[in-house]
């Protein structure tokens, strides 16, 4: 039955790297406004999701449909999911030297608004958005001119993913392991900004390993990975239960059926 | 002896009856004997093993005639500009000239001062090479550059050189920077043309003490141009000397760039960009040369080569005994944006005193997918991407060029020739 609140749909999701196959029949909705969280033990496939819907080509789909408000994604190209609202925060941000952070992000942006019919920013005009957005993750002004990522720690590479996200807007947000290498304070910055751009409009999946960020950011519902699908879900009461047991009970249970694993 | 020898042969037999300065044409009869002993470098030759003069070989070159230069799209005085080899006084304009400096004519100041050049002209350049050879039999014209003691320069001075041919000619421009102890300036040399043509140019530079030179060369030859730049430094003590070499244009263009760090704590430092598409190749042999004690060479060089173009770069670093405390650095770095584009590498690392820091090293390798694929979740599209990281690579060494003016022209004169750089000028 059609959903019109359903932004994302995920059905019987296959995937593989290399030949390994990694996502064994997926399954997820995520309806508009909504804040899912997605856990599991290393090696369960969390990653390589936000890949595939990112439209990493390392990864091949085997099978399965990924649509987004009923328009396929998978047969698109990274940059027109992008222009279709679709961004994913890396685990890992890339570094670009030679390549500044504002002249980048001015780049992307009116690429979008371009894909989408828009008129582009001046430079003027989109340095005044581009400050006000690294203030919601207090970004020193001074990160603006460097290459981007570029010697930045860790901590700083994740708080330019939010600037990111916050200048460009998307419709789906995929943040990949946000809380990795973050000390508390660090954790806590990035969780507001995270915070700040939840709305009404935005649907955003978190990928996490711990339930520690799920303090910060409270999610919508929980799913939890083993072995390439999703096993179990739940409301945010599933993430404190997994905070107690580890993940060691979830891989000997069964797997609960796939209709029950999705909302 | 091949079309081309023979031509140039006939032309050094009749270039030392001119009524010059008996020195002049002792220079030249030097420069006859040994090009006919030498012959044009065949791959034999150990500094000419990847590149092959067989295209250049095959036809003669005429001298090149008198020709005006075009109007438009000059550098700003003070400039001198030449034409085939020649002066160009019209289309020069010595406006701006700091107190102490001096720019003329070499042919001219032969004529008119002699004794100056007598002891400076081919003093610092006696090597054994065909090309050298060439130009010192069949030179006409080049710049004479001055800067007097501690005189500093406000405005780079610009030297143009053209060359505009309908059938194939050949010039051999000679330059000659004289930088008094504590002088300052930037040099520019600017390669331009059209037809099918060689230059074979000279220029030597000699800093005296505490002589500050940036000197700036930048390659922009027609498509079926064969182009040979030497440049001869010598620095003396405490002096700071920074090359930069652009090579874009030519069909076959290869520089020689070599600097002898004659006394103590002499900073050389050289960097480079060639940027090749179609069958371009693109040549760099570099030489510096460690002679005196704590001194200091940096040496950057970047390739981009898409099509069939072909790289060369040879990076040569000599300490002699009793340079100690030499502190010397060589990274070559090269993009390969096809398959079939090629790049020949060869450091060499030459050491004959014992308390030195000497270093090599670079890459060779393609845009890298993970910057890619990041560029394009932000939406960016795939041949923007491609351009934006692609002019990263470049832009590092265009943004070591001093005079601002002259960064803006070479940043659009490489986007111009990179892929999808028209896509960089929509986004500036």
């Amino acid at each position: 039955m059609e959903n019109e609140d359903v932004m994302l749909r995920i059905e019987g999701l296959k995937a593989q790297v290399a030949g390994q196959p990694i996502l064994h029949g997926l399954d997820l909705e995520v309806r508009r406004g909504e804040l899912h969280a997605l856990m599991g033990p290393n090696g369960s496939g969390k990653s390589t999701l936000a890949g595939v819907l990112a439209g990493n080509e390392v990864y091949e789909v085997t099978a399965g449909t990924v649509t987004l408000d009923g328009e396929d994604l998978l047969g698109l190209t990274p940059e027109k999911r992008a222009a279709r609202g679709v961004f994913l925060a890396f685990q890992y941000p890339v570094e670009i030297a030679g390549v500044s952070n504002m002249y980048f992000l001015r780049t992307a942006l009116n690429a979008l608004r371009k894909a989408r019919g828009e008129e582009p920013l001046d430079a003027m005009d989109f340095l005044a958005v581009a400050r006000e957005r690294m203030k919601i993750v207090k970004m020193d002004p001074s990160f603006a001119n460097r290459g981007v990522n570029e010697g930045f720690s860790g901590g700083e590479k994740k708080r330019n993913e939010i600037v990111q996200m916050a200048v460009l807007e998307p419709k789906l947000a995929i943040l990949d392991e946000i809380d990795s290498g973050l000390d508390i304070d660090a954790l806590r910055v990035v969780a507001e900004g995270v915070n700040s751009l939840r709305s009404r409009e935005r649907s955003m999946i978190v990928v996490t390993h711990y339930q520690r960020l799920l303090d910060y950011i409270r999610p919508d519902r929980v799913h939890v990975m083993a072995g390439g699908r999703i096993v179990t879900s739940g409301g945010p009461e599933l993430a404190l239960e997994l905070e107690e047991k580890g993940y060691g009970w979830i891989e000997k249970e069964p797997p609960p059926a796939a209709a029950e694993a999705r909302r | 002896m091949s079309g081309a020898e023979a031509s140039f042969a006939e032309q050094l037999g009749r270039a030392t009856v001119r009524g010059e300065p008996a020195f002049v044409g002792a220079l030249r009869a030097k420069g006859r004997e040994a090009f006919l002993r030498l012959h044009l470098p065949s791959q034999r030759h150990e500094d000419w093993r990847y590149t092959s003069l067989a295209a250049l070989a095959e036809r003669p070159f005429a001298p090149a005639g008198p020709a005006s230069a075009p109007a438009k799209d000059l550098p700003a005085a003070p400039r001198l500009v030449f034409v085939n080899g020649r002066l160009d006084p019209r289309a020069s304009d010595l406006a701006g000239l700091s107190a102490g400096v001096r720019l003329s004519g070499l042919a001219a100041a032969l004529r008119e001062r002699p004794a100056l050049l007598e002891p400076l002209l081919g003093a610092g350049a006696p090597r054994e090479d065909a090309f050298l050879a060439l130009n010192a039999g069949l030179f006409e014209d080049g710049a004479l550059v001055e800067l007097g003691e501690g005189a500093k320069s406000e405005r780079p001075l610009q030297l143009v050189f053209f060359s505009i041919a309908t059938q194939p000619v050949a010039s051999h421009p000679r330059n000659l920077v004289l930088a008094a102890p504590g002088s300052q300036a930037t040099v520019v040399e600017h390669y331009r043309g059209e037809g099918p043509y060689l230059v074979n140019a000279l220029t030597e530079i000699a800093l005296a003490e505490g002589a500050v030179v940036e000197y700036d060369r930048l390659q922009e030859e027609g498509p079926q141009a064969f182009h040979l730049g030497h440049l001869e430094v010598r620095q003396g003590a405490q002096s700071r000397f920074t090359g930069e070499s652009f090579a874009l244009g030519g069909l076959l263009a290869r520089v020689e760039l070599r600097a002898r760090l004659a006394a103590e704590q002499a900073t050389c430092d050289l960097f480079g960009l060639y940027l090749g598409s179609g069958g371009q190749l693109l040549d760099h042999l570099v030489e510096v040369d460690h002679a005196g004690p704590r001194s200091q060479s940096r040496e950057v060089f970047k390739g981009i080569l898409d099509g069939r173009a072909r790289g060369v770069f040879a990076g040569r670093i000599r300490v002699r005994e009793g340079a100690q405390k030499t502190d010397a650095d060589q990274v070559n770095s090269n993009l390969l944006l096809s398959d079939d584009a090629t790049i020949d590498t060869k450091p060499q690392l030459e050491i004959l005193a014992d308390d030195v820091k000497c270093s090599h090293g670079g890459t060779v390798g393609q845009l890298r997918e993970d910057q890619l694929f990041y560029l394009r979740t932000r939406g960016v599209p795939l041949p923007l991407a491609r351009a934006m990281l692609t002019w990263a690579f470049a832009s590092e060494m265009v943004d070591k060029l001093g005079p601002d003016e002259l960064r803006v022209r070479l940043a659009r004169a490489v986007q111009a020739r990179l892929p999808g750089g028209a896509l960089l000028r929509e986004v500036a």
